[in-house]
């Protein structure tokens, strides 16, 4: 193994030599560079690896044969090494990526840039203050020159401002460094000693020393010099910059404080978490791709900021946790910007050009999930054992701040994406080319194994080793097959991991799984209709259904937490494909984020930072004081997936937009994962109060107003995916309801709307996105008596609604049925109330449904409209023969569950003798109501049949508007407004309240956003200011902390 | 206005930092265990009598490393920012009128003898104050003399970069013999350390100073000529 | 005697960032820096100064066994040498810089280069 000082020795002495050769041999000169760095790299990679499996250790170098502190030494242990093998390969590959404008500015660029890599190697593995300074400077110096590569006229003025600050900075370092110095005797990083936090002496040299290395990381508000430089440089530089001396900067703030003492870890916090936050809130506001990121990097360098200062409490996990969210960043953020030299466009919606090279779509997509800490990838790892360790630590505000900046932080950042995926691709937006393409890639294989690394932590739970997802990755690599061969492999894979897992579950989570993953196949049957390679689908919707399949496998909270955000992701990208869904799988994911965060707050509260800790431990705190709490945040989580009211506004854009097949999955099974959840939760949990309020009663009160407004809000649809969509909110409700009722019958009702909701939602969805797909349209005013041309997706419609509306024969009213009975056992009047009345209300908008898109008069454009496409038939007929079965056999799979939600409870209301089942209340028999009813129809449609002779044909043009063209003529179709009457009666309740509330909370932010971004007024002079403003209030805030 | 008295305002707050620190300061009546060690061991360790010296290019040779790069990234930079503004070859100094016979002949007289004080100052280093930096600036000095006197002289670039690159290179691999051969990078016992206060003594410091000369006059030269070219002729 | 030099360093750094954050003009501001670094280097060197002491050279005047009661702390004056270098290097630079900039926009006040911002 080679001494690690022969990464500065090979940086210096190449950048050195370059001058012997002739500056007219440029490819010789680069070629010589790239060689130079590509030996530095495999000498840290080298170091990285023997660090790492323990073949090496802790190399300490003495300079000049001298022991410490008399002469300059050097130590490269697994951080050090982990980070200059992150600095050399960025410098590598941004080399390559500058390669036009070094090959152009010839030898001297090239050297400078070596330097700039050399120097910031240095100030990694230094142990010297003073040395410190000097690799400091040579980077501010090489900054400056590098900045001129770019062909932006700007980049000058954005130069000349960074060298303005770095001026200030190094005067207060020189200060701190000197005073340090006269108080210690040494300048050996290692020989400082515990400094409390006060203002002489040591102390106050030891602020000036860290707050000169915190302005290095661009805290806000005094970084405009750093966004001036994102914004003009060469974006093969600013990954550099982004990603290498960012990252470095951080670890000698790491390395100052170390030795200085805990006390000054708040300063760290404060100041971190203010960046944070406050840069994520600048950048939304943000159209220039390039500074966008460079918010989005001073932001992040301030939550590292910030998990630094969680040093004290991190123990083990420290380097863990920062090492994760570094290597997140900095990869990610290395990555978008070599992809942004690739964009010839500065708008953020540019870069839909990205969408004509699919590997593209997937990168930037890797990154954006790097950046938020979405899972497989190091920061979400990172981010799991931060919330342990701050929960643990009673640092919930800390917390806090940190899950909202990462809010904002991913609602910038996947709006962006959206603009990839939706908006117009300009012509020849794209300079890709071999070179550029291969560093993305690189940089995209490098997260995915950073990922993977990290799997290994100590949750003990690698996701990319599951089988599911590795399934998913798998599809990844099939993408160019022709769709429905990938579509039998999906089908295929979902089918061939029931059957693994089936044997293991007990019959409730037999029941989720059954709908989840056989009866994900069954959709997709739907998706045989589409040709060509679909692009895109299988790998999101194989990640949704490998979170889905992990969640029923999860026994810890983290795998959990990880099948869930999984989930979230794949059905994220799988609702961006709809046409028109961009918002709205925006605010899907906004919440879904949201909501996944409180879950995580509350697994973090409940575990106490053991880890790994299992699921079935959540009993343990049942009776804590803090249950109610973990009580509230995971049921927040849960009713988000849910789509309660009040969380509910992403749900009818996100599930109505989406295709065809897609809006099946999302709505028939996504939702139950929230109830899963519920399920899961309560019974751990059990009944909790706060304050002397009964939680599941509130639980039960929610319910029982989405059931209700949901279908109130669905009457007045005109879009009939929509309708179907607030529909869902409205049976989501009554779940909800019977959840929370808390006893035997009222989880037999949720269990059974699991499974029927997943039957005739999907069902429903299919049969009109079959009719949208011939039609091209959702609206139902502009449809009409499509019963002759599309009979079988009528019969589907018939048999959906009549299940959906709880009337005999179908399991619907087997559903009612229960709930009703469980609903007599209960003592809640007013949601019981609200749920009666939601049922008639739900009838309004079901009669509308089919009697505006298959009854009346055909419209023109439609004459000759066929059938829906067969493969979207299949699965529909699937479902109506199992709604019939199901109807008339209930017990085939409710008996299980029956008996062990009795086992739960400990009693068993329902008594089940034959096909017939009985309560205290009375009984139900299904089969014999399926006879009547049977009977009663075949009599009433032989009665028509016999008297269709009396029908008289009404002419359709006898209508006459006394020759006046009607301003819209929509409007006078009898469908449109279709319930006006009791539009008057209830529209009250469609008030978007909770929109407008969503609404303003977004503005505020946004509004805040743009205020802020006004202080970075592009003068230099006034960034210099800032600067000093920054040093000066912290020096206050923090002196007056301590008096 | 008003911005000037906030900025007062602000900069009086960071002088009361200052002034704390100042206020507060006792200076030491011992030296410290660093500088304590460095005047017992400056004989033994190094051999320089110039303590100073012994520090710059041994103990914390690494700096001055970093120092030398400094100066040579300066260099390269202004060279690149002046390059797109660079005028056409000899084009430069061309409406400079002819200087003066007392001028060239004065500046050729002086020329040797600041080449000789340079040299001078570079090669005691170790013993008396002086040494690279301050050598390699007199050298330098010379160059900025003949570019006053002679503005359309031109320059070998060439020599003057050769000699940048020798020189650096010459001083990363001094360094790397350091590891090979003695204690550590940029040990100067890879030379003996001979008799103490010598001339050749000190081990690798007297070359090492050279190297430091050369590589600091050549880059203020290099600096020199990339600003007399961009002159608006 | 260190009090003195320490105050007179730090004025001069005050006084230089003053003028480097009050006077638009870049090539004042570079100037204003120059001030401000010579301060810096003056505190370094002062706090190295031990009263009563002479140069850290080891000559006939101090012979090495008497070494460490006789001079002040070298320290300090190697690392003044480095900090100066650097300041020049740096100065050079925004010199450059300057010069571009002028070329660029004929014009040396800072409040003209903000077209970067927000």
């Amino acid at each position: 193994m080679v001494s690690p000082v022969l990464i500065l020795a090979i940086g210096l002495g190449t950048a050195f030599s370059l001058g012997l050769m002739k500056p007219a041999r440029t490819r010789v000169l680069f070629g010589i560079t790239l060689t130079a760095l590509g030996v530095m790299s495999a000498i840290a990679l080298g170091w990285t690896l023997a660090l790492a499996t323990g073949a090496a250790q802790t190399a300490e170098i003495h300079t000049a044969g001298v022991a410490p502190p008399f002469a300059i030494n050097l130590r490269v242990g697994l951080p050090e090494a982990a980070l200059l093998s992150l600095i050399t390969l960025t410098g590598l590959l941004a080399a390559l990526s500058m390669r036009a404008a070094l090959l152009r500015l010839g030898r001297g660029s090239q050297a400078v840039l070596l330097v700039l890599v050399m120097a910031v190697s240095g100030l990694v593995m230094t142990r010297d203050l003073f040395n410190l300074f000097v690799f400091i400077e040579l980077i501010a110096i090489a900054t400056a020159g590098l900045v001129l590569l770019s062909q932006d006229e700007r980049a000058i003025g954005a130069g000349f401002k960074y060298l303005v600050v770095s001026q200030i900075i190094s005067i207060l370092l020189l200060v701190g460094i000197i005073f340090t110095y006269h108080a210690t005797g040494s300048l050996n990083i290692d020989d400082i000693t515990v400094a409390p936090v006060a203002f002489r002496g040591a102390s106050l040299a030891m602020f000036l020393l860290l707050i000169a290395l915190i302005v290095e990381l661009k805290p806000f508000p005094a970084n405009g010099w750093a966004l001036d430089i994102y914004t003009s440089a060469h974006p093969g530089f600013s990954a550099l910059f982004s990603a290498a001396t960012g990252s470095a900067a951080l670890f000698v703030v790491d390395k100052v404080v170390a030795p200085a003492g805990t006390e000054w870890l708040p300063l760290l916090t404060g100041i971190g978490l203010l960046s944070f936050v406050a840069s994520n809130i600048v950048a939304l506001r943000q159209e220039n791709d390039r500074r966008l990121l460079g918010y989005s990097s001073v932001g992040q360098l301030g939550l590292i900021l910030a998990v630094i200062g969680q040093r004290d409490v991190l123990g083990d996990a420290y380097l863990y946790v920062a090492g994760g969210l570094i290597l997140s960043h900095a990869v990610a953020k290395a990555g978008l910007f070599w992809m942004s030299s690739m964009v010839r466009g500065r708008k953020l919606e540019d870069w839909a050009a990205l969408r004509t090279r699919a590997p593209m779509v997937l990168a930037f997509a890797t990154f954006v999930a790097m950046l938020v800490g979405l899972p497989p990838f190091p920061g979400f790892y990172a981010k799991w054992d931060l919330a342990q360790a701050l929960v643990a630590a009673g640092r919930l505000p800390v917390l806090t701040l940190i899950l909202l900046g990462v809010l904002i932080e991913s609602a910038y950042l996947f709006r962006w994406f959206g603009y990839a995926i939706k908006r117009e691709a300009a012509e020849n937006g794209l300079a890709s080319n071999p070179v550029d393409c291969g560093i993305t890639f690189a940089t995209v294989a490098g997260g995915w194994a950073l990922g993977y690394l990290w799997g290994n932590g100590p949750e003990q739970f690698n996701l990319l080793a599951t089988l599911p997802a590795i399934t998913a990755v798998v599809f990844i690599l099939l993408e160019p097959l022709d769709a429905r061969i990938k579509n039998g492999l999906a089908i295929a894979a979902l089918l061939g991991w029931f059957a693994m897992v089936a044997g293991d579950y007990d019959p409730m989570r037999l029941i989720f799984a059954a709908v989840m993953i056989p009866g994900g196949a069954v959709i997709l049957l739907a998706s045989f209709t589409e040709k060509g390679r679909r692009l895109g689908f299988y790998p999101s919707a194989m990640a949704m259904y490998a979170g889905l399949a992990l969640l029923l496998e999860a026994t810890t909270f983290f795998e959990f937490f990880a099948a869930w955000e999984v989930m979230t992701l794949g059905s994220y990208f799988l609702i961006l494909r709809g046409r028109m869904s961009e918002p709205h799988a925006l605010s899907y994911i906004l919440f879904s984020l949201g909501g996944a965060f409180a879950i995580l707050t509350g697994f973090a509260l409940a575990s106490g930072g053991v880890q790994p800790h299992p699921i079935d431990g959540l009993q343990d705190v049942a009776a804590a004081d803090l249950a109610p709490w973990v009580f509230v945040l995971l049921a927040a989580g849960f009713l988000t997936k849910t789509a309660a009211m009040g969380l509910h506004i992403w749900l009818p854009g996100a599930h109505a937009e989406a295709e065809t097949d897609v809006s099946p999955m999302v709505s028939g099974i996504l939702l139950k994962a929230g109830l899963f959840g519920l399920f899961l939760m309560l019974m751990q949990l059990g009944r909790q109060s706060l304050y002397g309020v009964d939680l599941t009663v509130v639980l039960a009160y929610i319910g029982a107003i989405s059931a209700f407004l949901g279908a109130v809000l669905a009457v007045f649809q005109e879009d009939a995916k929509r309708l179907l969509a607030y529909s869902s909110i409205s049976q989501m409700g009554y779940a909800l309801f019977g959840v929370a009722l808390m006893n035997h019958l009222g989880w037999l009702l949720a269990m059974m709307f699991v499974i029927n909701h997943y039957v005739y939602k999907s069902m429903l969805f299919l049969a009109v996105g079959g009719v949208y797909k011939r039609t091209h349209t959702k609206l139902m005013y502009q449809m009409g008596g499509l019963i002759t041309l599309m009979p079988f997706s009528f019969v589907s419609v018939l048999v959906g609604i009549i299940a959906m509306s709880g009337v005999p024969p179908l399991s619907g009213f087997g559903g009612r049925w229960i709930f009703y009975n469980a609903i007599m056992d209960a003592d809640l009047r007013l949601p019981l109330i609200l749920i009666f009345m939601a049922g008639p209300v739900g009838f309004l908008y079901l009669f509308r449904l089919i009697h505006t898109i298959f009854l009346g008069q055909l419209k023109d454009p439609h004459r000759k409209l066929k059938e829906a496409p067969v493969w979207i038939l299949v699965p529909q007929m699937i479902f109506v023969a199992f709604l019939i079965a199901f109807a008339v056999l209930p017990g085939m799979a409710l008996q299980k569950v029956d008996g062990y939600i009795g086992s739960i409870f400990g009693d068993q209301p329902l008594v089940w003798h034959g096909r017939a089942i009985t309560s205290e209340f009375g009984y139900w028999n299904p089969v014999a109501i399926m006879a009547v009813i049977v009977m009663v129809f075949v009599a009433v449609f032989a009665i028509l049949i016999a008297k269709n002779h009396d029908a008289q044909m009404v002419k359709q043009f006898n209508i006459v508007f006394s020759a006046e063209r009607p301003y819209r003529p929509e409007t006078t179709h009898f469908a449109w407004n279709f319930f006006a009457p009791y539009r008057k009666a209830m529209g009250f309740l469609e008030t978007p309240v909770v929109t407008s509330f969503w609404g303003g909370v977004t503005g505020g932010i946004n509004g805040a956003g743009e205020f802020t971004r006004r202080f970075y007024s592009g003068n230099g002079q006034t960034y210099a200011a800032h600067v000093l403003l920054f040093v000066v209030a912290v020096y206050l805030i923090a002196m007056g902390g301590i008096a | 206005m008003i911005r000037n008295v906030l900025i007062a305002g602000l900069v009086a707050l960071l002088g009361v930092a200052f002034w704390t620190l100042a206020a507060g300061y006792v200076p030491d009546a011992e030296l410290n265990r660093t500088a304590a060690y460095y005047a017992a061991n400056a004989q033994t360790d190094v051999g320089a009598p110039n303590i100073v010296t012994g520090i710059i290019v041994t103990w914390r040779g690494l700096d001055t490393l970093g120092e030398v790069t400094v100066l040579f990234l300066t260099s390269a930079i202004i060279a690149l920012v002046l390059a797109q503004s660079k005028t056409p070859p000899g084009a430069s100094g061309a409406g400079f009128l002819p200087s003066g016979e007392l001028l060239t002949t004065g500046s050729r007289m002086l020329l040797p003898l600041i080449t000789l004080l340079g040299a001078y100052v570079i090669m005691n280093g170790h013993l008396t104050p002086g040494g690279g930096f301050q050598g390699g600036a007199i050298l330098a000095s010379g160059v900025l003399l003949m570019l006053l006197a002679d503005p359309s002289h031109r320059f070998a670039h060439s020599v003057i970069a050769r000699v940048e690159s020798i020189s650096g290179l010459a001083y990363v691999l001094v360094g790397l013999a350091g590891m090979a051969l003695a204690g550590g990078f940029l040990d100067n016992g890879i030379l003996p350390l001979g008799r103490f206060g010598a001339m050749l003594s000190a081990g690798a410091i007297p070359l090492i100073s050279v190297l430091i000369g050369l590589k600091v006059g050549a880059e203020f030269s290099s600096i020199l000529e990339s600003l007399e070219e961009t002159e608006d002729a | 005697m260190a009090q003195i030099a320490l105050a007179t360093g730090f004025v001069l750094i005050l006084a230089g960032i003053y003028g480097a954050l009050t006077n638009r003009d870049i090539l004042r501001m570079i100037v204003a820096f120059t001030i401000a670094d010579t301060g810096v280097n003056v505190v370094l060197v002062a706090v190295g100064f031990l009263p009563g002491r002479t140069a850290p050279i080891l000559d006939a005047a101090v012979p090495v066994a008497q070494a460490a009661e006789r001079i002040i702390d070298p320290v300090p004056q190697a690392l003044v040498l480095t900090a100066i270098v650097i300041g020049l290097g740096i100065t050079a630079l925004m010199l450059a810089y300057a010069y571009r900039l002028f070329r660029l926009r004929g014009s040396l006040d800072i409040s003209n280069f903000t077209e970067l911002k927000w």
